[in-house]
């Protein structure tokens, strides 16, 4: 076992954990946050990104142990940031979430391309996206809530 | 809640905003692996490594007894049979855990049960097991006579079904033709790949003496008759709820072995136990699909028009049949749909089930539809070729007429309603079929080859008891219902036995709702998915929820509001036919009474309601359209492709769809299903095939070897309307949740077709991988040479 | 898929890593940020006994520069060199080749050093790392060693790294700013691993030119007669053509079957074509 202390959801945390323990697995079925949902675990499908110390990265290909002195936020985490309350906003108006599986990681991954100013054309965000898969939706929607939340949150001059 | 194009309105044809969406954007869905029952143990099974095997023996290690389970261990479990009316038909028996012989690269020998599933499969990987290595039936076309490779012995052949339709006089076309076209199509194997795999967890509820499982599917309701029937349990001690599903697109539409199993353990064990696929599982054993061979001849005059089509479908249906269907519809369909939208007078498709060492195949998105349409769409667009003359306007003149509706196709389709040349013409139009010819004058700077290419097709939807009859089904999902429940409050809820999972339906059936009893969707809950809830239905699938449930929703809406104006009326002593039902109230010609009040009559003050009329506000409605062969939906799909002949690299640079689903109940939704399935058909066109090598090992079972299309690979799907109500379902609404997957493939073919139309390659295979469009470059080139 | 069980641990210097490393009887593998050796741990296509996590070693994470050369720690990230944090010695190549490889959360904790010490025969850094003609510093318990990069990968997921020993660092000799370079990823998806990759570098002041194949089922290749022609500049296309086609029939025991042998012509010409072009 390794002893390990991060700061999840802005609540830190001190635990032991297995070495195999994934972070997806730490935050699914240690802390209940079943918000990050597992695709693949090969890190293709994106279904799984969490932020790690800010940054979008794949819960499934992170090991717990990894996570020592790390910051963690899962979207559960995120319910108060502008960013995400602009895209829930933005994909609820262009009907981008169908089953609801690749929602909370293309949230994230959404998240990032708005904060780091890549959201600015249709091709952009698209090339952004690669990261994450979705079957239901054919990413028309998406792409097009993406660029809409990016207006409004530059609009507001939100960043955090 | 509120319209997506402003309105207030939320009824039907509103495009009403979705209430699921609130719960997924707020990372509250709730998947099977997101529920938590206290003392559950992870599952894993150890899966065969060969694809045709004998099992000698199964050793598990010292002091697993209690922790590994095989067939031997599980004697309740029976094996699934299928079983089908269709003449001829053969369907193995399928012992969900493996006892003297191994099928399928991935077959379930034993299961084992562990604190965390990385221990379970540390468990499934100590078992050994001494297996005698079989030779592999691996090509469909060979070996579906084959007496070498017998997969079950009993048979005599590799032969599920065989089955001719014919009609008309296929020898007097083939005499009468001025011009013969013969093609060979494939359509690879490949996974439907939702993103969220299936998913078990089982467990004894002691309260209510049920076994209860939750499944990540979607049929819950036949689901439990399967489990009732194998485990020999009364379905009223079973339980199974679908909750949140992360996709389905047909491969969840089937009964699989490891929902028996976790039922089986679960009463064995009185533990909850639970199974959670991981990919390469998926890949590897939840049903494949498509896999179909094509031999086409058409016979036309020299003008392009089609006397007759002669054609020969070998579907590789796999080790086992699925139940309840089995494989045998995917030919079938196959080869009734294979006329597609045209007048098409003289036809014969002899088609062959094939079994073979593979995993089992099973409808996804389109089933037998996306490889018919290849099949059919190419061949026309080579008819055209073959006389000189543009694809579109040979589509158009072997079209069926608007004004020849209802039309039955010579392979005994009845196409109730529909303009199928107005929906070619209007493709083009949003593709600008005049600016990509002037485009192909011109050239591209980096040698990239520009083409369009179309196709056409119909889609049976919402068909009812005859239609399934006529397949042999053995099961008939002739019918939904409806249980319309108003609460002492006058809220409402509806329960379906269909099962949403990213349709949109907890939303779209409440507009129904809304639209027959004025009560707004905000004060509407729709229940689905769960035994326990919802009267008997048989889930979603072959896009018929939106007319055969909301039809039931309907009809129980009325009879619930036929009950209110009654109840209204007598409070308002009025006469009831002058009451009327609207905006959350019953209104006479002195006053109105709210649903809210009447319903408090109804529950907690009985004492004021008219003689006669009994308590509750409760109403059971099951429905089915008039016509049970069917209402079609149809389209036609454009492709602009680029071809990069150097490298064999397609870019896909603009794609349209024009289509005709008749009444829309929510635009957003209608249009989010058609985008939906095209880039899954796209995935099938360009991307996706599980490959198999000759001793049966699958060659793609991860997403680094599997891939699907993503954002960046794709163009903004463009999408025109047309509305030609059906007459024969409520509202003139018609199924259209798979028809977006249907035609990419064959339209992508005939883009690639038309960008190589001066090398003259033509591919004819999905998908279309740079290997195979550089391979077919290089056959025209070496031929042109020789 | 969850993988067989191991210990880990994190070590706080280089020196205790490589202790870690030389343990006896433990297969221990070095861990940086895991994108690949995670997931092929998932899969159980390898189970180490030990993972000994380099990832935030302070040494290992910074870019510096220091005259003609920019030295990257192995464990900088490829989003870092996508971002242009830190000087960039490659005029462009390099954070292209980044904004390439795999997706941004894979490159967030992906590191440079990762890629080339893994070897996969389809990753870039490898190939592109041969064509800059970079070096890699390995430390060992006998200490540092130097290693051209275009001699480090040896094989398939083989590369002159031995047992115990950790590639500490890469150094890249910056590009004159009159040097030129083509970079082609022949792949089916955005992101995906490459069918075809070539890279070529021209830098007639420093009288340098290589042009570099990978994804070629093997190490790096490099292809001398056509970085011969590159030095030129402005080959003529039949030229070019013939002078690929022979490196590609020079390439020992790699078997090519046609349609991979297209795309590594087409690869190479078009990387050259864009390294020899005179555009700004």
């Amino acid at each position: 076992m390794t002893a390990i202390r991060f700061r999840l959801n802005d609540i830190d945390h001190a635990e032991d954990v297995a070495p195999r323990l994934s972070l997806a697995d730490l935050l699914r079925e240690r802390h209940n946050l079943t918000a990050t949902h597992l695709g693949c675990e090969h890190g293709v499908c994106g279904a799984c990104t969490v932020l790690v110390d800010g940054m979008p990265a794949r819960a499934c290909l992170m090991l717990a142990a990894a996570c020592d002195d790390r910051q963690i936020h899962s979207l559960e985490g995120l319910r108060d940031d502008p960013i995400i309350a602009a895209l829930r906003d933005s994909f609820h108006r262009r009907h981008a979430v169908q089953c609801g599986f690749c929602t909370p990681g293309m949230l994230i991954s959404a998240r990032d391309l708005i904060q780091r100013g890549r959201a600015g054309s249709e091709a952009e965000i698209r090339a952004g996206l690669s990261g994450n898969l979705c079957r239901c939706t054919g990413y028309t929607n998406i792409v097009s809530a993406i660029a809409e939340a990016a207006q409004s949150v530059g609009a507001q001059g939100k960043t955090s | 809640m509120s319209a997506a194009d402003g309105t207030t309105g939320s009824g039907i044809g509103a495009s009403l905003l979705r209430r699921e969406d609130a719960r997924h954007l707020d990372g509250r869905g709730e998947f099977v692996p997101d529920i938590r029952m206290p003392g559950t143990r992870e599952i894993a099974f150890l899966r065969s490594p060969h694809a045709h095997a004998r099992i000698r023996s199964i050793a598990a290690p010292p002091g697993s007894k209690g922790r590994v389970f095989t067939a031997a261990d599980l004697p309740r479990i029976k094996p699934i049979r299928v079983v089908t009316q269709a003449a001829g038909a053969k369907s193995p028996p399928w012992p969900p855990l493996a006892t003297d012989k191994v099928r399928y690269v991935g077959e379930a020998i034993a299961v084992c049960v562990a604190p965390t599933r990385g221990e379970a499969e540390d468990l499934a990987n100590s078992i050994e097991v001494d297996y005698e290595v079989l030779e592999a039936a691996v090509d469909a076309p060979l070996v579906w006579r084959g007496s070498r490779h017998l997969i079950h012995e009993s048979w005599g052949d590799n032969l599920y079904l065989e089955r001719t339709i014919e009609g008309g006089d296929i020898e007097a076309a083939a005499r009468a033709a001025e011009v013969t076209v013969t093609r060979e199509y494939r359509m690879n194997r490949q996974s439907g790949a939702p993103l969220e795999g299936r998913a078990v967890l089982a467990y004894r509820d002691h309260r209510l003496d049920e076994v209860v499982v939750y499944a990540s599917t979607q049929t819950p309701h036949t689901v439990r008759v399967a489990l009732g029937e194998i485990l020999d349990i009364e379905q009223r001690r079973i339980r199974v709820v679908a909750p949140d599903v992360g996709g389905g697109f047909g491969p969840k539409a089937r009964l699989y072995p490891e929902e028996i199993i976790l039922a089986a353990l679960a009463l064995e064990l009185d533990h909850p136990v639970r199974w959670v696929e991981d990919r390469t599982e998926h890949l590897l054993t939840c049903a494949h699909t498509r896999d179909h061979h094509y031999k086409v001849t058409a016979y036309a005059d020299r003008q392009g028009k089609v006397l007759g089509v002669d054609c020969e479908i070998i579907v590789d249906a796999g080790a086992y049949g699925l139940w309840p269907q089995g494989p045998y519809q995917e030919a079938n369909m196959a080869g009734r749909t294979l006329p597609g939208p045209y007048t098409i007078p003289n036809y014969r498709a002899r088609t062959y089930t094939v079994a073979t060492n593979k995993t089992p195949l099973g409808p996804y998105r389109g089933v037998g539809r996306p490889g018919a349409c290849f099949a059919i769409e190419r061949t026309i667009d080579e008819v055209a070729r073959a006389v000189g003359r543009d694809p579109v306007e040979v589509r158009i003149e072997n079209m069926i007429p608007a004004g020849a509706m209802p039309y039955t196709s010579i392979a005994g389709m009845r196409y109730d309603t529909g303009d199928y040349p107005a929906s070619v013409r209007l493709c083009a139009e949003l593709l600008d079929m005049p600016a990509i010819r002037a485009r192909q004058k011109q050239g591209e700077a980096d040698g990239r080859l520009v083409g369009i290419g179309f196709a056409s097709f119909t889609e049976q939807t919402a068909h009812g008891a005859a239609e399934f009859a006529s397949r042999g089904a053995s099961i008939i999902p002739g019918f939904e219902s409806c249980t319309a429940r108003i609460l002492p409050d006058g809220s409402l809820v509806l329960m379906v036995g269909i099962q949403s999972h990213g349709q949109g339906l907890e939303t779209t059936l409440s507009q129904i709702a809304c639209h027959e009893l004025g009560i707004d969707p905000s004060h509407i809950s729709v229940r689905h998915g769960d035994t326990e809830s919802t009267a008997f239905g048989f889930g979603t699938f072959a896009s018929r929820s939106m007319v055969m449930s909301g039809g039931a929703v309907a009809r129980a809406s009325r009879m619930l509001r036929d009950k209110l104006c009654r109840i209204g009326a007598h409070l308002l002593q009025c006469d009831p036919a002058e009451a009327r039902c609207e905006g959350g109230a019953v209104h006479g010609p002195q006053g109105s009474v709210t649903i809210a009040e009447i319903a408090k009559v109804a529950h907690l003050r009985m004492d004021g309601l008219p003689p006669g009329v009994d308590p509750l506000l409760d109403m059971t409605a099951t429905y089915e359209p008039q016509i049970s062969t069917g209402v079609f939906s149809y389209a036609t799909h454009g492709a602009i492709v680029m071809v990069d002949p150097e490298t064999g690299f397609i870019e896909l640079i603009d794609f349209a769809v024009a289509e005709d689903c008749g009444t829309m109940v929510n635009p957003m939704i209608v249009e989010g299903q058609i985008r939906g399935g095209v880039v899954q058909g796209i995935g099938t066109a360009l991307y996706e095939e599980i490959p198999y090598d000759a001793q049966g090992q699958p060659l793609a079972v991860t997403f680094a070897d599997y891939l699907m299309p993503g954002a960046a690979e794709l163009p903004a799907i463009k999408i025109g309307h047309m509305h030609t109500p059906a007459s024969a379902t409520e509202y003139g609404m018609k199924g259209m949740g798979e028809g977006g997957a249907v035609a990419p493939p064959a339209a992508i073919a005939n883009a690639v077709r038309d960008a190589l139309a001066a090398i003259g390659a033509e591919i004819n295979e999905t998908p279309l991988t740079p290997a195979r469009v550089l391979a077919a470059i290089k056959k025209v080139q070496q031929a042109a040479k020789a | 898929m969850k993988p067989a069980a191991f210990d880990y641990a994190r070590p706080r210097s280089l020196s205790e890593a490589l202790e870690l490393l030389a343990r006896p009887n433990i297969e221990a593998r070095v861990i940086a940020g895991g994108q690949s050796l995670v997931a092929m741990m998932n899969l159980r296509v390898a189970s180490p006994g030990l993972l000994v996590d380099i990832a935030r070693l302070p040494d290992l994470g910074s870019v510096t520069e220091e005259d003609s050369t920019v030295f990257y720690g192995a464990c900088v990230t490829h989003a870092m060199i996508e971002d242009r944090i830190g000087p960039d010695p490659s005029g462009g190549l390099m954070p292209k080749v980044a904004e390439t490889l795999a997706y941004r959360a894979v490159r967030n904790r992906g590191t440079i050093g990762g890629s080339l010490a893994l070897a996969d025969p389809a990753a870039e850094w490898p190939c592109v790392l041969a064509a800059l003609d970079a070096t890699a510093i390995i430390e060992g318990w006998n200490g540092k060693k130097a290693v051209a990069c275009k001699d480090f990968v040896t094989g398939i997921y083989e590369t002159r790294l031995a047992a115990g020993e950790i590639l500490a660092a890469i150094w890249v000799p910056k590009l004159s700013p009159t040097a030129r370079w083509g970079y082609v990823k022949l792949a089916r998806k955005t992101g995906e691993f490459a069918l075809s990759l070539a890279v070529a570098v021209r830098d007639p002041a420093r009288g340098y030119a290589r042009v570099v194949l990978g994804a070629t089922d093997g190490p790096p290749l490099i292809l001398d007669a056509t970085s011969r022609l590159c030095a030129r500049g402005m080959p003529a296309a039949a030229a070019t053509r013939e002078a690929i086609a022979a490196d590609l029939a020079r390439a020992g025991d790699r078997q090519f079957d046609a349609f991979r042998h297209s795309l590594h012509a087409t690869a190479a010409l078009r990387a050259l074509t864009q390294a020899t072009q005179a555009t700004a």
